[in-house]
């Protein structure tokens, strides 16, 4: 079967231009050959801290910008180097869902003007047909119908984003990208979300990409993992594997600063040093190796390719095999 | 135990707006010891930070403490009640940002982009001790040294904007050192951050208490946080205070709904892949439209019609040191 979404070796880079002439001076390489698949009824979630790419990632494959190099195979078919009118049919297949439920919903427009203009634009003029759909999404979302005609200041954030994500199924995507879409909800509200994403995946067979910084919300909605750092992808994995047996040091790092709800399981944490490398002057050799408490000479000199570990476990490391490496423990009772 | 530094005694802070009065903080009272941490933990609007802001007497306009008090024992053992001091009283400013540091949320809009974080601590050092400017600035080089900033002595000449997201919120902690407080309030400290840099300041608070014997009080809405930095707890919802108590009493025999329901509804990178999460039903209501009784009985599943709709819950005392305001622990029935 072929995957919804095929990335290969995928290039993002940004030029640097300076003085007058504004001549080119470097390159921001945000994203620096990333590849990865996701199938029908399949999340991945691409994780990292901030400036590591998984932002301009997702930004390249909703060909919101146009990737350096590299292929992005949509249903079998590669839109890298796409032109905006051949991308047109494509776009209503592929929906985003936003991290901000305040400022993604135009605060002019009813709700269901902003969940039926996707219909609308595409063709379905009809209006009762139209609001007929309408309908049949805030259900799928649930909220009640009788709030078509309200605006969006009306909604607590959790219903805004709700509504936002009928938006994005109203024209049967088949793949969702979410950018942090619950980071700026309320603990007891992110829950609600990050249920209602499980069950409308498991009801339509939705592929969907999943960009996060935060691991907790990461483990619970997605069945691969993938993990970034300035500009690539250092870790990919099943959720369980990645959490149980990491093989990379910064993804031992990062699950290790994740605090745990439990002040009894208060652990002696890794904390990394310094921060991120600037993707613009990124170290030699493996861009983590300054940070890396495992690192030697060799790791300084020589860039690690991305190896196959394990079937579906990818780690790009020189040293993977020599080091032991923790791991988030279940807890004891 | 020593007597606390900082007492809350039933505080309310209200919000009078054209649409209506918003009681943002209604009825808190907790005390706060030197060397231990609090944490305050809730919601969008449960009144966390105004309870913060009223300690420090920065509450913005239409927004005044209607009543209680805020007893700081000062270092010569007189106490001050905070709620009775003019706001902009010579008193007050001494206090603020001298006995009481404050750390913000965000480091980026706290920060002034026009001035050196150098120029910016020298101010806020001889605001609270007379000391010449060159005094002043080997103490900011001194501070940005204690708060683990590599090269202070360039980086005091450095914009805020210069510096990445870890080294702001450490330049904010230098800064509500600068008065040498005894106590240090820190609102979402590392909600901006990334965890990995969450770990550093989170640990580089601890490492600052300990060597100082700081009071800290922690205010954050993730429980994550809390479970790793608390000694005391008080968790919030809609300005009230529904349960207080030491931090594993909270985690491990919570007595509120809410705060069983808050712990069940966390995401733990403890859970199974894929795993549904419990929920607590509805959202949090709009502050005009708050509920009567309980504020949390439309969302509560154990609520007792004709109860807790209609009378508020009194607090219950639950062994020693943990509380909790719900009409199950008094005993009531439907």
């Amino acid at each position: 079967m072929t995957p919804v979404l095929d990335v290969r070796s995928l290039r993002k880079h940004f030029p640097i231009r300076t003085g007058m002439l504004g001549r080119v001076s470097g390159h921001v390489k945000a994203v620096d050959d990333v590849s990865f698949t996701i199938d029908r009824g399949e999340t991945l979630s691409l994780v990292g801290e901030s400036g590591c790419g998984k932002t301009t990632t997702s930004r390249c494959i909703l060909r919101a910008i146009a990737p350096t190099a590299g292929e992005i195979l949509f249903q079998g078919n590669d839109i890298a180097q796409l032109q905006r009118k051949d991308l047109r049919p494509l776009r209503r297949q592929m929906q985003m869902i936003f991290q901000d439920p305040f400022s993604s919903l135009n605060p002019r427009m009813t709700i269901s003007e902003i969940i039926g203009e996707p219909l609308l634009v595409n063709g379905m003029t009809n209006n009762a047909e139209r609001n007929a759909r309408v309908a049949e999404l805030l259900t799928l979302v649930q909220l009640p119908t009788a709030y078509m005609n309200r605006f969006p200041h009306a909604f607590s954030g959790g219903q805004r984003q709700r509504i936002g994500i009928a938006r994005a199924l109203a024209l049967h995507p088949s793949l969702i990208v979410a950018d942090e879409p619950v980071s700026a909800l309320d603990v007891s509200v992110q829950a609600q979300i990050v249920n209602l994403l499980i069950e409308l995946q498991d009801r339509l067979g939705l592929a969907i990409l999943f960009v996060a910084h935060d691991l907790s919300v990461v483990k619970h909605v997605s069945h691969r993992v993938a993990v970034m750092y300035v500009g690539r992808i250092v870790e990919l994995a099943p959720t369980r594997t990645l959490f149980a047996t990491p093989r990379h040091p910064y993804t031992e790092a990062l699950l290790s600063a994740v605090p745990v709800p439990d002040p009894r399981r208060r652990a002696s944490r890794i904390v990394l040093e310094g921060d991120v490398a600037d993707p613009s002057n990124p170290p030699t050799g493996c861009h983590f190796h300054p940070r890396c408490r495992y690192a030697t000479d060799r790791c300084k000199v020589e860039t690690p390719p991305l190896v196959e570990v394990a079937p579906g476990h990818a780690v790009r490391c020189l040293r993977t095999d020599e080091i032991a490496l923790g791991s988030v423990t279940p807890p004891q009772n | 135990m020593a007597d606390p530094i900082l007492s809350v005694r039933d505080l309310h802070t209200h919000f009078f707006a054209d649409e209506g009065v918003v009681r943002a903080v209604d009825g808190t009272s907790f005390d706060l010891f030197a060397g231990q941490t609090l944490g305050i933990v809730g919601e969008s609007g449960c009144g966390k930070s105004v309870t913060a802001r009223s300690i420090l007497r920065i509450v913005d306009r239409p927004g005044r403490i209607v009543s209680g008090e805020i007893l700081l024992r000062r270092a010569d053992g007189s106490v001050t009640d905070m709620v009775k001091l003019p706001a902009d009283s010579r008193e007050a400013r001494a206090i603020r940002g001298g006995e009481i540091g404050l750390v913000f949320q965000e480091p980026m809009s706290s920060l002034s982009a026009f001035h050196t974080i150098g120029n910016q601590l020298i101010e806020a050092i001889r605001l609270h001790a007379s000391l010449s400017k060159k005094q002043a600035r080997a103490r900011a080089i001194e501070l940005l040294a204690m708060v683990g900033i590599p090269r202070p002595e360039q980086r005091v000449d450095a914009y805020s904007f210069e510096l990445s997201g870890g080294l702001r919120q450490r330049v904010m902690v230098a800064l509500a050192l600068a008065g040498e407080p005894r106590i240090l309030i820190a609102d979402e400290p590392t909600t901006a951050l990334d965890v990995t840099t969450q770990a550093q300041i989170l640990e580089l608070i601890r490492s600052l208490q300990r060597e100082r014997d700081l009071a800290v009080i922690l205010i954050t809405h993730d429980m994550g946080v809390i479970a790793e930095m608390a000694d005391d707890v008080v968790v919030m919802y809609l300005g009230k205070e529904v349960e207080k108590g030491p931090v594993d009493a909270i985690f491990h025999a919570p007595n509120h709904p809410y705060t069983r329901a808050l712990l069940r509804s966390i995401p733990s990178i403890l859970a199974e892949p894929r795993e549904k999460l419990a929920t607590i039903a509805g959202s949090i209501p709009h502050p005009f439209a708050r509920p009567n009784g309980c504020p949390f009985h439309p969302r509560c599943s154990e609520t007792l019609p004709g109860v807790c709709d209609t009378q508020v819950p009194a607090t219950v005392q639950i062994g020693e040191r943990q509380a909790a305001a719900c009409h199950l622990l008094s005993g009531k029935t439907a």
